[in-house]
């Protein structure tokens, strides 16, 4: 039976006889022995390649990010899954926790669009003091949260402060989103007494790359893999310790036992 | 080598509790959902559907919901593999992976599937809430086939004493299968989603074990054929 053919456009990638083609990039020609894996990362999220020192804003991004303790919740998801012992299965959990989660990497998108919201409305003003508190006070008046604000468990966020240092060392704290990131966070530091965390922070050096929020939440989540990758591979060569709690550990405080109606009416 | 003593923001200052929380199975060997013995009542008294309403809800349905809830849950399970949730667990068995991570696609599958179909419907709930005026013209059956499916749910509910009046509105039969769990207690939009979530993943597991792994030639894989361009 002939059927009318259904067609799908795709920028990502074609299968060719001799060469392939990624984003526009022919693979051994322009991309092999001389792209990183960084670039091809940036290359997967934005569809083109970044200049300049790009590559570098996101490997110090993704190296001051690395805080990878196990107890921390989406990381304590994927070791837990790996307690069944397969590995990619339980990176996978971990990368299921983070589109659109409260925490981790997709906090940097939320951060993105609260940035953009404040550059639309302060602009070029952003040296303007009294103009950003207004701004930034009347938004606190109508939002108890604020995406890219606290640091749970300690006074500031260490991993920012250290990329601090590489985005200085790289002369780009002068950049648009960066210094309206610290314009911010002076009036949000005075009025909630909270620090920025890293998540805006990625935010800012990321739309100063030029990327969207969306762009910016997924190229984060790429950032942070390594680390559920780390637990995957460390927790299923550990066996099955942690596939059940002793009883002990569990606290239970539900309904009480009761009869189902339908025993009770035997 | 001896573990480093090390400390952090975890070590030192904040405080947390030293067991875990169990809200609906009771841990142990004779374990009660919601309080409720599931080895010596429930299973004795009850349906899986039963079971799956009481895991969701915290309560047993009454006998009219409880019926009604197993025609939900039978007209929501059949899933083709047209659709990109069973498509894939196909194409996840295809590629001869595990039965387990065929499961798994099968479960993102249904569970983001069930995501979308409430976010097509997210403005329903409201006039499900509070039915003023006509069903909104975008919840409405588009077709015959529509209307005939919603004949046959009504039919297969009629024995369940359930009464659903939104039915009079000429659903569509999605539309339809959402004021049917809706009326029989499924407000909450995690719960429902989990609920038609629960009933079509079978659908997508089922289509995928009936295929042969590797069975690649058998694939049609310029389903669609993808367009390379380079055009920004």
């Amino acid at each position: 039976m002939n059927l009318p053919e259904l067609t799908h456009e795709t920028r990502t990638a074609h299968w060719g006889w001799h060469e392939h083609r990624y984003f526009g990039q022919r693979v051994f020609e322009q991309l092999a022995g001389q792209e990183t894996l960084t670039g091809l990362t940036i290359l997967s999220v934005l569809g083109r390649r970044l200049a300049g020192d790009a590559s570098g804003v996101v490997d110090d991004a993704a190296c001051t990010l690395t805080l990878a303790d196990p107890r921390i919740w989406p990381l304590k998801l994927t070791r837990l899954i790996a307690a069944y012992g397969s590995t990619l299965p339980a990176a996978a959990a971990g990368l299921l926790s983070e589109e659109d989660a409260r925490i981790g990497p997709w906090t940097t998108a939320k951060g993105a669009e609260l940035l953009l919201a404040f550059d639309a409305e302060i602009g070029d003003r952003v040296d303007e003091t009294e103009t950003v508190r207004a701004i930034v006070k009347a938004y606190l008046d109508e939002h108890r949260f604020v995406w890219g604000f606290g640091t749970p468990f300690r006074g500031e966020d260490e991993r920012l402060v250290a990329f601090r240092a590489c985005i200085r060392q790289r002369e780009r704290e002068s950049l648009r989103f960066w210094r309206l990131m610290d314009a911010i966070s002076a009036v949000v530091r005075e009025a909630r007494g909270t620090e920025p965390n890293m998540g805006i922070a990625i935010a800012a050096a990321f739309l100063d790359l030029g990327l969207t929020p969306h762009q910016v939440g997924s190229l984060t989540s790429a950032l942070m893999q390594h680390m559920f990758l780390a637990h995957a591979v460390e927790g299923s060569a550990q066996g099955a310790s942690l596939r059940e709690l002793p009883a002990t550990y569990v606290e239970f405080v539900g309904h009480a036992p009761r009869p189902s109606p339908r025993a009770e009416d035997q | 080598m001896s573990a480093q003593q090390l400390d952090g923001p975890l070590e030192s200052g904040s405080s947390f509790p030293a067991r875990l929380t169990a809200r609906v199975v009771t841990p142990g060997e004779r374990p009660l959902v919601h309080g409720y013995d599931v080895e010596g009542d429930l299973a004795r008294h009850y349906q899986p559907s039963d079971l799956l309403f009481l895991l969701l809800m915290g309560e047993l349905p009454p006998a009219p919901a409880s019926r009604a809830f197993s025609v939900a849950l039978m007209f929501l399970s059949p899933v083709s593999v047209a659709h990109a949730s069973t498509h894939a667990a196909v194409v996840g068995r295809l590629c001869g992976a595990p039965a387990s991570s065929t499961f798994g696609v099968a479960a993102i599958g249904a569970a983001e599937h069930a995501r979308a179909l409430l976010d097509d419907h997210a403005e329903l709930f409201p006039w499900l809430r509070a039915p003023r005026g006509s069903l909104p013209e975008r919840f409405r059956a588009r077709d015959a086939s529509d209307l005939a499916a919603v004949q046959r749910l009504e039919l297969a509910l009629e024995p369940t004493g359930l009464a659903v009046p939104a039915l009079a509105e000429r659903p569509s039969r999605d539309a339809a299968l959402l004021m049917v769990l809706f009326a029989v207690g499924f407000k909450r939009r995690e719960r429902l989603e989990a609920a038609i979530m629960l009933a079509r993943l079978p659908s997508g597991i089922a289509e995928a074990l009936a295929e042969r792994p590797t069975n690649f030639g058998n694939y049609p894989i310029n389903l669609p054929r993808f367009a390379y361009t380079e055009s920004p």
